[in-house]
């Protein structure tokens, strides 16, 4: 078994007295360090119950969890808990504690010193993007909900624990806030590289947050196991699919970027220069536009060859407007932009705005349907282009 | 003589006696507040447990008092052990029941995060559930500290300290030059006294609200959230914003 491995599922089962089915059946699973694992199913498929065998809340009935190669049953129920952040929907900070008390409780338990414990929630409160000077006194009822899931979040990594389980984190938040808060866990992610596991019945939000994501089925039987990608591209069955829902392509285009695929070229025309060879090399081109560009490169209009006939000696204010797009940007933005040219053409510039090449309707749908025939559902770990895809989602706003 | 001179007359009886009568019900209703904790702590998650618990905390209460009085005589003589026991198990129900509700009431969301972020059972009771619950508990205190300051006063009857003598004297010398003084001394006297406890455990409750520490104990930057608007943190990430 690779060194990687942080969590480690072997032939769970929960039972309950009285009850003939069980609540989790055999659920075999490995996670790798520094994922994010998302269970995501329906309500009632034992998900939650899973995820909380791994920190003992619920005892497992059979079968052995392993995390870091320690059997969970070696610890101490307790102490094995303060070793793994937990977040939960309800975020169940202590309404009698500040912030600061909240966050400071497990390293306060770990035994940590009074300054020490201080010192580390506001570098927390820092971290989540909460001022600790404004922060760390207030109640929690003195925060947004928001803020308050900020806080939770703090608690959790109050004790740098290398593993974290979080039960609908972000379920009990509007949308807007919820979307937020996601890109920045997200992004402390890429800083923290801790191993999660993630309970939601939000498909959007798992394919959004997971490493890799299962569907489970009744009894926490695993349906699918892959990355957001390939689950997409290839649901294992009928009912992943259905689970899945509609617009399984359009949220493939979330998943990759536009500098993943192959750009094209089009003519590009000063306008200050001699027309008349613009003009020859767009007649060359048999019906496509071609590009009017700045003294930089920058992109200015769209323009063909009537335009050029129209008005042989200048081009200003000729043809139709450009759409752009930035090499960072999902397919999903290049296809919005694609749509909102006459062209069906998005052109791609770099971070000075200067041309970069272009993306159209044809070449995406080659993308889409030239998606990989990706490994065996659940049988191998994300390859580095999921782990790029990633990184798209993070920084939205910083686009 | 009128009840003035009674009062100037006696007053150094008079006050040895209210402080009898405001110990032993204080007594009492400390000795009830820790049975009663305890039994709520150990019932509170069963509901059969529950439910004998205040069943016989509540048969307690129905006994008179002057037959529970009555009836420890024999086991415990006169004096204060029996006033003592029943004035406990009259203080009981009101404690018990209100630790139960205040217990109960608590989010099961806080215990589920105490339990997930490693708080053992005794920590997670002592930090987030018992000071979570304590304002409906001190208000069971309250009830019981009213309810056995009348009690109190019978317990006279079996040689208990108090107030009750002067109200048994009175009834007895009916008629007599003082009877109707004692009366009115040791019944306005467990009024005045069970007015003022209850004041001084309702400011008990005010200063140690969960969370709603008074201004003279909160912290300076904590008393005025709302003129620190949190738009204006200049933060790294796109935190502080809602």
């Amino acid at each position: 078994m690779s060194r990687d491995v942080m969590i480690d599922l072997q032939q769970v089962s929960k039972f309950y007295r009285g009850q003939k089915a069980p609540v989790v059946e055999n659920m075999s699973m490995t996670i790798q360090q520094g994922e994010i694992v998302v269970f995501v199913g329906p309500s009632g498929c034992g998900k939650t119950t899973t995820m909380k065998m791994i920190n003992r809340l619920i005892e497992p009935s059979s079968g052995r969890i392993l995390i870091d190669g320690t059997d969970v049953t070696a610890l101490d129920g307790n102490d094995l808990r303060r070793q793994i952040g937990y977040v939960i929907q309800q975020v169940g900070l202590f309404p009698h504690m500040s912030v600061a008390t909240n966050v400071g409780l497990v390293p306060k338990m770990l035994g940590w010193d009074r300054k020490r414990v201080e010192a580390r929630a506001d570098e927390l409160l820092h971290l989540v993007g909460l001022e600790p000077a404004i922060y760390r006194n207030r109640l929690p009822r003195q925060l947004s909900g928001g803020q308050q899931q900020r806080v939770g979040v703090a608690r959790a990594l109050a004790a740098d624990p290398p593993v974290m389980l979080m039960d609908e984190p972000f379920g009990a938040t509007d949308p807007m806030t919820r979307d937020r808060l996601q890109n920045e866990f997200l992004r402390l992610q890429e800083q923290l590289r801790k191993t999660i596991v993630f309970v939601t019945h939000d498909f959007d939000e798992a394919i959004k947050m997971g490493t890799r994501i299962a569907v489970l089925g009744e009894r926490s039987k695993i349906r699918q196991f892959d990355t957001p990608e390939s689950l997409l591209a290839n649901p294992a069955d009928s009912t992943v699919a259905q689970f899945i829902g509609r617009g399984a392509r359009l949220k493939q285009l979330d998943l990759r970027r536009v500098d993943e695929i192959t750009w094209e070229d089009v003519p590009l025309i000063q306008p200050d220069k001699a027309a008349n060879g613009a003009k020859r090399r767009l007649e060359q081109a048999e019906g496509s536009s071609a590009l009017t560009v700045d003294a930089d490169n920058r992109p200015l209009r769209w323009v063909n060859a009537h335009d050029l006939a129209a008005d042989a000696g200048t081009l200003d204010g000729a043809g139709q407007t450009v759409t752009t797009v930035e090499p960072q940007a999902t397919l999903r933005d290049a296809l919005d932009a694609m749509l909102a040219s006459r062209d069906g053409a998005a052109v791609v510039v770099d971070e000075q705005g200067r041309y970069a090449g272009t993306v159209t309707l044809d070449g995406l749908m080659q993308v889409i349907h030239h998606t990989p025939e990706q490994e065996e559902p659940g049988a191998e770990v994300p390859g580095p282009r999921a782990g790029v895809a990633r990184t798209a989602e993070l920084t939205p706003e910083q686009r | 003589m009128t009840f003035l001179e009674y009062l100037q007359s006696r007053h150094e009886l008079l006050l040895i006696q209210t402080g009898e009568h405001a110990t032993i019900v204080l007594m009492s209703v400390a000795l009830a507040t820790v049975i009663g904790v305890v039994i709520a702590l150990w019932t509170y998650r069963n509901p059969r447990a529950r439910a004998i618990a205040t069943a016989t905390a509540a048969a307690m209460l129905t006994i008179p008092s002057f037959a529970l009085l009555g009836l420890l005589i024999a086991p415990l003589g006169l004096g204060y052990a029996p006033t003592l026991v029943a004035l406990t198990m009259y203080a009981l129900l009101p404690i018990l029941r209100n630790t139960i509700v205040g217990l109960s009431e608590i989010d099961p969301a806080l215990t589920e995060a105490a339990r997930g972020i490693g708080m053992s059972r005794i920590r997670s009771l002592t930090t987030v559930e018992i000071p979570l619950a304590w304002p409906v508990i001190l208000t069971g205190i309250r009830v019981s500290t009213q309810m056995t300051m009348g009690i109190a006063a019978v317990g006279a009857y079996v040689g208990g300290p108090g107030l009750g003598h002067q109200i048994f004297a009175g009834l007895t010398n009916l008629g007599g030059v003082n009877s109707l003084n004692q009366a009115l001394v040791g019944t306005v006297g467990v009024i005045v006294l069970a007015l003022t406890v209850d004041f001084a455990l309702a400011l008990l409750g005010k200063l140690t609200q969960a969370g709603q520490r008074p201004k003279l104990f909160r912290p300076r930057l904590a008393s005025r959230p709302a003129l620190t608007p949190s738009t204006a943190v200049p933060s790294p990430s796109l935190g502080g914003r809602e």
